[in-house]
């Protein structure tokens, strides 16, 4: 069985100009740890945000190309102390805060391969793209159970 | 003090001398250095033969872990992303060093060629830690400190090719000092070294992609690229080919062919600080300090021409990429500190140069620990001419 046909089309999605705002209500809907697309116009994923990059908004921003560099030392910021004001709600962006890499899963992938790359990466969750690397849904590990159990009568 | 005991002191007292010393905004790579020269021999004596004696075994480790870590600069969108002044800039300013540093040790030291290419390249390399850590202090934004970040976080990618190039010519020059064909031997071995890098790199870098799909958890993966990494720094020592250029050739191919090639390095990083802890504190008790008081001359050139040599170098790059006049100006004394990747450098140049090596190694560690002491100040004082520091409103956290 392939990804496309187990996954959930229905994904909602953020632009890389979401406010910091904006992210913290569409995250106050999910019950789990959600992870959100960010994708371009054309539905191009160019990015993932979950709880994590939030955190990384107390800290100061880190160049890409610095995680490559050996011997940095660790921010350490107590987020407890931190001065954040109101507006820097507005003003951070999806685009600030992003992770972009990330694992994706092609929509064509099977099931079996999908699980092995979950329990390998220690994640719940994948965002499925087709070939041109557009968002077309995402895959959780609870679908791949959930229909495990299904194929063995325990649910319809 | 037997072995393990050793190890676990120095594990310990380096973990929280790091700790102690981030208070007083160093980076902990001071830290570390400065406790292992106060437990080395020419202090107090705490670390165990056996643990010294393994130093080389570490280094060799360590720098294989660093060169592949830095192979990831090279990613195809890479390039483009950092933009033209950021190339221009890191490739004059380590070109510049080392051009410079042997120029001075060759015609005024009047040591040989060489030595003085050795120093030369050693001098090529920039250590982030401290210059990040002051800018993350002070809050620093703008183009300045965007130009600043890039230039250092490349940097060592150049320093690691110069060294590669300039160990491959010096060995030939000083095993072949007498023997007819001069030029062509020290040309054809230097060639070898370097292609044979970039083949058994690219080799390995394709077995370890092929093989990846086998892999089911993270501590598989860990055991994996662990396992990949040494193998290739085992296979460059044993064909006599650079591991540096092994290792970022590794590094940078896979990074190139193999889709969330990122997994492998992120792994690394659960082990990593460790690694790094054992080297430098290793590499501070490597610091002979009979030989110190002889240094002088040759320690204050270094100290002073390869910090002339980069800003020339980042000044003639700034203007030929059209950077802002502060750039041009300021940005070669943010580039002051040196550390892990100078001093595995020299590591490698003591087990080559046996003669020499104590003497190299003795200089770039003392050099080292002065660099990293006023590194931060010459990087603020550049911040804040480049007028991208907003003092008063630094932040307490």
């Amino acid at each position: 069985m392939q990804v496309k046909e187990l996954m959930s089309e229905e994904v909602i999605t953020v632009k890389r100009c979401t406010t910091l705002k904006r992210l913290l209500e569409i995250f106050n809907k999910f019950h789990i740890f959600p992870l959100v697309p960010v994708v371009e116009e054309d539905n191009l994923l160019v990015g993932i945000v979950s709880f994590r990059n939030l955190i990384n908004v107390f800290q100061f921003p880190q160049p890409e190309i610095l995680k490559a560099v050996p011997f940095l030392d660790e921010e350490e910021e107590d987020i407890f102390k931190v001065e954040f004001t109101e507006e820097m709600g507005n003003l951070v962006v999806a685009d600030d805060i992003m992770e972009r890499k990330f694992i994706t899963i092609r929509e064509d992938a099977s099931l079996e391969e999908t699980y092995k790359l979950m329990k390998l990466h220690l994640k719940e969750e994948f965002p499925v793209v087709d070939r041109a690397g557009k968002l077309v849904g995402m895959i959780g590990i609870f679908d791949i159970i959930r229909h495990i159990f299904r194929q063995k009568g325990v649910i319809k | 003090m037997n072995t393990i005991l050793g190890l676990g002191f120095i594990l310990l007292t380096g973990l929280f001398s790091a700790r102690l010393i981030n208070k007083i905004r160093f980076p902990a790579v001071t830290a570390y250095l400065l406790l292992g020269i106060l437990i080395g021999p020419s202090v107090f004596n705490l670390i165990p033969k056996d643990v010294i004696n393994a130093s080389g075994l570490i280094s060799n480790i360590v720098l294989g872990i660093i060169a592949f870590g830095i192979g990831q600069n090279f990613a195809r969108d890479n390039f483009r992303k950092i933009g033209k002044s950021v190339i221009w800039i890191s490739v004059l300013e380590a070109c510049g060093a080392w051009i410079f540093v042997t120029l001075v040790f060759l015609i005024i030291l009047r040591q040989p060629f060489y030595l003085s290419l050795l120093f030369g390249a050693i001098s090529s390399a920039t250590a982030p830690a401290a210059t990040v850590m002051v800018i993350r202090e002070y809050r620093a934004k703008g183009n300045f400190t965007d130009t600043l970040l890039g230039v250092v976080a490349i940097d060592d990618a150049w320093c690691l090719i110069i060294f590669g190039i300039s160990l491959a010519i010096s060995q030939a020059i000083y095993a072949h000092m007498l023997a007819n064909f001069f030029l062509i031997k020290v040309f054809f071995n230097s060639i070898l070294s370097i292609f044979g890098a970039f083949i058994l790199g690219g080799i390995v870098a394709m077995l370890l992609t092929y093989l990846s799909r086998y892999l089911r958890t993270q501590t598989e993966l860990l055991i994996f690229t662990l396992g990949f990494v040494l193998l290739n720094i085992g296979i460059a020592l044993w064909l006599k080919l650079s591991v540096l250029l092994a290792n970022m050739f590794l590094g940078a191919i896979l990074v190139n062919i193999h889709k969330s090639s990122f997994n492998f390095f992120e792994s690394l990083k659960t082990v990593d600080l460790l690694l790094f802890l054992l080297f430098f504190v290793l590499a501070g008790a490597n610091l002979e300090i009979g030989i110190l008081g002889k240094l002088g001359l040759i320690g204050l050139a270094y100290l002073i021409f390869r910090v002339i040599g980069k800003m020339i170098g980042a000044g003639i790059g700034a203007r030929i990429s059209g950077a802002s006049r502060s750039i041009k100006r300021y940005l070669g004394l943010g580039l002051v500190p040196q550390a892990g990747v100078a001093l595995g450098c020299a590591l490698i140049a003591k087990n080559d140069f046996p003669e020499v090596g104590g003497m190299i190694f003795t200089t770039i560690i003392a050099t080292t620990v002065i660099y990293e002491l006023i590194g931060p100040l010459c990087t603020k004082y550049a911040l804040q001419k480049a007028g991208e520091v907003l003092i008063g409103h630094r932040q307490n956290i």
